[in-house]
């Protein structure tokens, strides 16, 4: 492999292209929350929040076919050790919100490292086991943590009216996106998919596939990372509960939805599904029995998600372009 | 006393004032926290081996293994404290494995059997997101009938003395249903017809298929069975873990990770790999810190990782 693994980076990037869909895309994102109420507005910037976590968590598990389920530990890590750095030694944000990033993508190599040789299956165990052994620690060593108690935080721009959040998370989820869409057009993200579709076959046509699955699960995790520690100084109280399963399968549902392992799948998904919780929790706990239930219907009707739906009519008219 | 750190063998109890990294020794309580590691470990082992024994036919792994668990305890709770009263426990135990194998049987045909239908790399994602749904549907539900509050049901069972050792008696009990439990699997897989059935379908399904059996129906008999052992041994710490709906959550992680260890579709891997487990916990409560006693089994994964990398029996080859 002469070229190295992030040789030509942005090689094949259409950037008139982006520009386009950036300059389309752009006025009514930024004009949205100045319509609707405060409400509203927070829960756009949640969903924004989701997006990163979604488009992180797609990438390693769409692209890569690393099917870890410890994308909301790492999201975790990085808000814990944003907030635990302030809280313990005072760090401004400037320091702590990029630990945070450090933090987690150091935690990604680690773990990467430990699943790297391991099938499919045996990764998302060791993964999941992985982010319970994350929450049981931070309710127990509750000394340093605060555990369940809560750790306060303080909030990112003294504020928090969502509004200013909800652009932050959407500049923070468009700059992702641009990320991964780079990574996808140049060759290291050919060799994400190469690695997904047929290992072996990659390792014959010389792709270093140990250095790939690494590159991805470093570069997920960091993302989750600074998404988890930008939602702690706006949350402003963490807790072990953002390391329950519930949340990883909320990024699952959404991406899934979307359509695992296409460009778009965490934009289309993930803010009508928290939309949906939204709306539903009006119910209480029913809530979440009826979100469940819509799920596996929805799978078990339609599995090949929204964005199978919107390239299926796409492809009718420009016929057959991949939706990338 | 959180679910999360209460689940102190008796051995740490003696420690008493002696918090945090303090190591005390003694014989007889190294005997007694390796006797109740090991009870322990064969209660995980029974959750190991349902999942094991799932993926060995359906091929899928069930993420709600740990809700199947949970309702499991709750049926004995209701069994216990509403209609039969303590005496009968291990009548409500019986109930409560019948009860999950049930819904188990029920729940297999409508959720993973459409699986099959599914171009054959869309399976696993299918199968994932649907049981991670099941998931969160089971959970909820105990939370919208049961609110989410501890109850225990009640256990008049005397501590056990083992030589000078005393052991909780819900403990000694619930291990001995366990190995009960365990030569009943065996029989079953070893000397029935359906046994028989199963294990050609765990080796081959086309050839099972061949020879005029319903693989469907024998993947929703292998689903409910191992449901099965996971509600029985739900049922059998309730007196000692409690009943909440998010209780199946840390055994289920013990479950995983006895797989990791032992190996996935290797029954002598989740035994081995239980009992190991269920040392490595009790030994590192008593000897190190008991508020981290969950965070052991991970520790012993890294470490099993680290020098073996494919399990103790890790005969199925895991590299891609």
């Amino acid at each position: 492999m002469s070229a190295g693994l992030t040789g030509g980076v942005g090689a094949f990037v259409e950037w008139r292209r982006v520009a386009a869909v950036l300059a389309m895309a752009a006025p009514p994102l930024l004009a949205l929350p100045l319509f609707v109420s405060e409400f509203t507005a927070h829960v756009l910037a949640i969903s924004a929040y989701y997006v990163i976590l979604a488009a992180s968590w797609n990438m390693l598990a769409g692209f890569t076919g690393q099917f870890s389920l410890a994308q909301h530990g790492f999201a975790a890590l990085g808000a814990y050790t944003s907030g635990l750095l302030v809280y313990h030694l005072q760090t401004p944000l400037w320091v702590s919100i990029p630990g945070g990033v450090l933090t987690t993508a150091l935690g990604g190599l680690l773990l990467g490292l430990l699943v790297l040789k391991m099938r499919t299956i045996y990764l998302s165990i060791a993964t999941w086991a992985f982010a319970e052994t994350l929450r049981i620690t931070l309710s127990a060593a509750y000394e340093f943590t605060r555990g369940d108690l809560g750790l306060s935080v303080p909030s990112l721009y003294g504020h928090v009216r969502p509004v200013v959040y909800y652009y932050t998370f959407l500049a923070v989820a468009a700059l992702c996106l641009l990320f991964i869409h780079v990574m996808l057009k140049s060759p290291i993200g050919y060799f994400m998919r190469a690695v997904r579709d047929d290992p072996m076959r990659a390792q014959s046509l010389a792709v270093d596939i140990t250095r790939v699955k690494l590159f991805a699960f470093v570069a997920s995790s960091a993302m989750a990372g600074l998404g988890g520690a930008l939602y702690a100084h706006y949350v402003l109280t963490l807790t072990p509960s953002i390391v329950d399963f519930s949340e990883m399968a909320r990024i699952i549902v959404m991406v899934v939805i979307g359509g695992l392992g296409s460009f778009i799948a965490p934009i289309i998904g993930a803010p009508p599904v928290y939309a949906l919780n939204t709306w539903l929790a009006a119910w209480g706990e029913w809530s979440m029995v009826a979100f469940a239930a819509i799920v596996i219907g929805l799978m078990r009707a339609y599995p090949a998600g929204l964005a199978g739906l919107i390239s299926a009519v796409w492809g009718r008219r420009r016929s057959g372009k991949s939706f990338l | 006393m959180t679910p999360e750190t209460g689940w102190l063998p008796h051995a740490s109890r003696h420690l008493g004032a002696a918090k945090g990294w303090t190591v005390i020794f003694s014989a007889e309580l190294l005997v007694q926290t390796v006797l109740s590691g090991l009870m322990v470990g064969v209660l995980y082992a029974l959750m190991a081996l349902g999942i094991t024994f799932i993926y060995s036919i359906v091929k899928t792994i069930n993420w709600a293994m740990g809700e199947f668990y949970m309702i499991g305890s709750y049926i004995q709770f209701v069994a216990v404290h509403y209609l039969l009263g303590a005496r009968w426990w291990w009548l409500a135990a019986i109930i409560s494995a019948a009860g999950t194998f049930l819904v188990g049987l029920i729940l297999e045909p409508i959720l993973i059997k459409p699986m099959y239908a599914r171009p054959m790399q869309r399976r696993d994602d299918y199968a994932t997101v649907v049981t991670i749904a099941l998931l969160l549907l089971l959970r909820s539900l105990a939370v919208a009938l049961g609110g989410p509050n501890q109850y225990r049901p009640e256990s008049d069972l005397p501590v056990v003395w083992i030589g000078p050792l005393p052991q909780e008696g819900a403990r000694v009990a619930a291990f001995v249903c366990a190995l009960l439990a365990l030569a009943v699997f065996w029989i079953v897989i070893k000397k029935t017809w359906v046994g028989l059935a199963l294990r050609a379908a765990a080796q081959n399904r086309v050839a099972v298929q061949t020879s005029g059996v319903d693989v469907y129906r024998l993947d929703a008999i292998a689903f409910a069975i191992g449901v099965a052992l996971a509600g029985l041994a739900g049922a059998l710490l309730a007196p000692l873990f409690m009943v909440f709906p998010t209780n199946g959550a840390v055994t289920t992680v013990k479950g995983f990770e006895i797989i990791v260890i032992g190996g996935l579709g290797s029954i002598p891997g989740a035994l081995v790999g239980g009992l190991l487990l269920g040392l490595a916990e009790s030994l590192g409560a008593a000897f190190i810190s008991s508020p981290y006693q969950n965070v052991y089994g991970f520790l012993l994964v890294i470490v099993v990782l680290i020098v073996r990398p494919d399990g103790l029996f890790g005969e199925r080859g895991r590299e891609a």
